[in-house]
């Protein structure tokens, strides 16, 4: 229903209109399967070296290690800020560094 | 985020921290990237007013989410069917068209100019460039800008056909990866600025005299409003109820900030073009990064010190100061708009804008623990400028000593320090403008004009 703001007169022009936005070139993501047991798996760290990540780190460290025996963490400093100067020769570098280290999980962070 | 995608890709299994007030942000984005069900362990609140023990419990609590957000199945986001370029959208009076876009969230919030086919035609007349000419690909939602819809917005913001060779270049620059619109909706709220230079400022009427950067003309103002609709819509950045803009607090369009050629050249000066590696004459658009203006900068003597030591305090510490921790990691470029009055008092003292530059660089400083504690405050929790010259980011003059007020320089480079000559000619201001470090460092491009330029505008102005 067309509010007031909208009724027309049969005189008024109507316009045909085109879109403003672009095509996307978005691909979708095939993704990993889920993972229930951390038990033995080697979990990468990635930090954006913002928002006490390192401290959220140590905190998740201690917690799962509890939880699940054989949990290894890789330190977020082994591979470099994620949104530092160097972001995208360190993201570029992230598929290589993860095989390199056994990676089974990825905790990343931290978005605020 | 981003790097748990790569992650994804790499076949690797991720969660992502992420504070409440960006979650929509981050899911937003993260289907834009082709993830429907990216898994986030959520951090309730604002991290850094939280109390100690607050953050502790609010992280232990995290790891139950880390766990079950691994666990959790996970979908590709669905492909969308959208429309073509010249598809048809809506069909509708004035009123109409209005409504429609902005429950599509394809305005600004103002009324816009129909874009309808012919108006879009229209300017691509200003163009030799085919219409599905892609100039580069747009983050976060990375969509492609093309000379179409170029078109398109600069038909909505209210622009003549004849500043579509202006719009081409301005897109041009922030679809360069060195510009990083991906960062475009970050917290500082930071906003494009376009800076022009050439003869086609005058042609096509630009001000860039008495309140060069106030709405008014529509050179300025049109084309400065462009550029948010173009950010927006092509590169997806909006502000609730969208969710990809998440600047704070913020700031709204820039127009353009046209040179005074003609000044500069009576100072003796070379226009910023020049500074950026253009030839006099020729055409230039420059887009960077705003994240703040200073006061207006009131600068009075006969003498260059005099001048520069008003600007090396108000420019250089009270208004850069504040940032100077972003330059100190990376590149940073503020920039200097100065009155004609000023830069002829300068020059005739026998000062260059190098000269200036050189000023500023030695003479603004802050204390360094002042520097430390606005970075850890802005969430740099790790900035150390200790750290920054050990890993020789910084030279050894930045930490001589422990004692947080030993003072330290708010410029890293002279010619990091842009200046251009705008305003009022019968007054003596300047303002500073305060550029956001590696999002948005400024990107010229030449301006290129249609073969037949000049009979278009004569039929342009029958």
């Amino acid at each position: 229903m067309m509010d007031r703001h909208t009724q027309h007169s049969p005189a008024e022009p109507t316009y045909g209109v085109v879109w403003p936005l672009g095509r996307s070139t978005s691909e979708r993501v095939d993704l990993s399967p889920p993972i229930s047991d951390l038990s033995g798996k080697t979990v990468g760290e990635m930090w954006d070296y913002l928002f006490k990540g390192d401290s959220m780190f140590t905190i998740l460290r201690e917690k799962l290690r509890a939880r699940y025996p054989g949990i290894k963490f890789v330190d977020y400093s082994e591979f470099g800020n994620t949104h530092g100067p160097k972001e995208r020769e360190v993201v570029g570098k992230l598929p290589d560094a993860l095989r390199e280290h056994g990676c089974d999980i990825v905790i990343s962070g931290v978005g605020a | 985020m981003r790097a748990s995608i790569v992650a994804e890709k790499a076949g690797v299994r991720s969660v992502s921290l992420v504070a409440s007030g960006f979650v929509k942000q981050a899911r937003a984005i993260a289907q834009a990237l082709g993830v429907q069900d990216l898994a986030i362990a959520e951090y309730p609140g604002v991290i850094m007013t939280d109390k100690e023990a607050d953050f502790q419990r609010k992280i232990e609590a995290m790891a139950d989410q880390v766990v079950e957000g691994l666990a959790a199945p996970v979908r590709a986001a669905p492909r969308k069917t959208e429309p073509g370029p010249r598809d048809i959208v809506f069909t509708g009076t004035l009123d109409g068209v209005h409504e429609f876009f902005l429950k599509n969230l394809w305005t600004d919030g103002l009324p816009v100019v129909p874009p309808t086919v012919e108006r879009v035609e229209e300017f691509l007349r200003f163009t030799d460039r085919s219409p599905d000419d892609v100039l580069g690909v747009l983050l976060p939602e990375k969509r492609e800008a093309t000379v179409w819809n170029v078109a398109v917005n600069g038909v909505m913001a209210g622009c003549r056909p004849e500043y579509m060779p202006i719009l081409i270049a301005a897109v041009e620059a922030i679809s360069t990866p060195e510009f990083r619109i991906e960062d475009g909706g970050s917290t500082p709220g930071w906003e494009p600025l376009i800076i022009l230079n050439g003869p086609i400022a005058r042609e096509l009427d630009f001000n860039s005299g008495q309140g060069a950067m106030r709405v008014g003309r529509q050179a300025n103002t049109s084309i400065g409003r462009f550029l948010r609709l173009y950010w927006r819509n092509v590169a997806g950045l909006r502000i609730p109820p969208g969710a990809t803009d998440k600047g704070t607090i913020a700031l709204s369009f820039n127009v353009v900030l046209a040179e005074n050629e003609e000044a500069v050249a009576e100072a003796g000066w070379q226009p910023f073009s020049v500074d950026r590696g253009f030839r006099a004459g020729d055409n230039v658009v420059t887009v960077q990064s705003m994240v703040s203006i200073s006061s207006p900068i009131y600068c009075g003597g006969d003498k260059p010190e005099e001048l520069a030591r008003t600007l090396a305090e108000v420019f250089g510490r009270d208004t850069c100061g504040y940032w100077s921790f972003t330059g100190m990691r990376d590149q940073w470029f503020p920039l200097l708009v100065m009155s004609p009055s000023i830069a002829k008092a300068l020059a005739r003292g026998g000062w260059t804008k190098a000269n200036l530059q050189r000023y500023l660089y030695d003479n603004a400083k802050i204390p360094a623990g002042m520097a430390e504690r606005y970075a850890w405050q802005t969430g740099l929790t790790h900035f150390s400028i200790k750290r920054l010259v050990e890993d020789g980011t910084l030279p050894k003059e930045f930490h001589e000593s422990d004692d947080p007020n030993r003072l330290v320089r708010v410029f890293m480079h002279p010619e990091w320090t842009g200046i251009v000559i705008a305003g009022d000619p019968d007054r003596n201001q300047c303002r500073g403008y305060v550029n956001n470090h590696k999002q948005g460092p400024p990107v010229s491009r030449k301006v290129e004009l249609p073969a037949r330029w000049t009979q278009l505008l004569k039929e342009r102005r029958k």
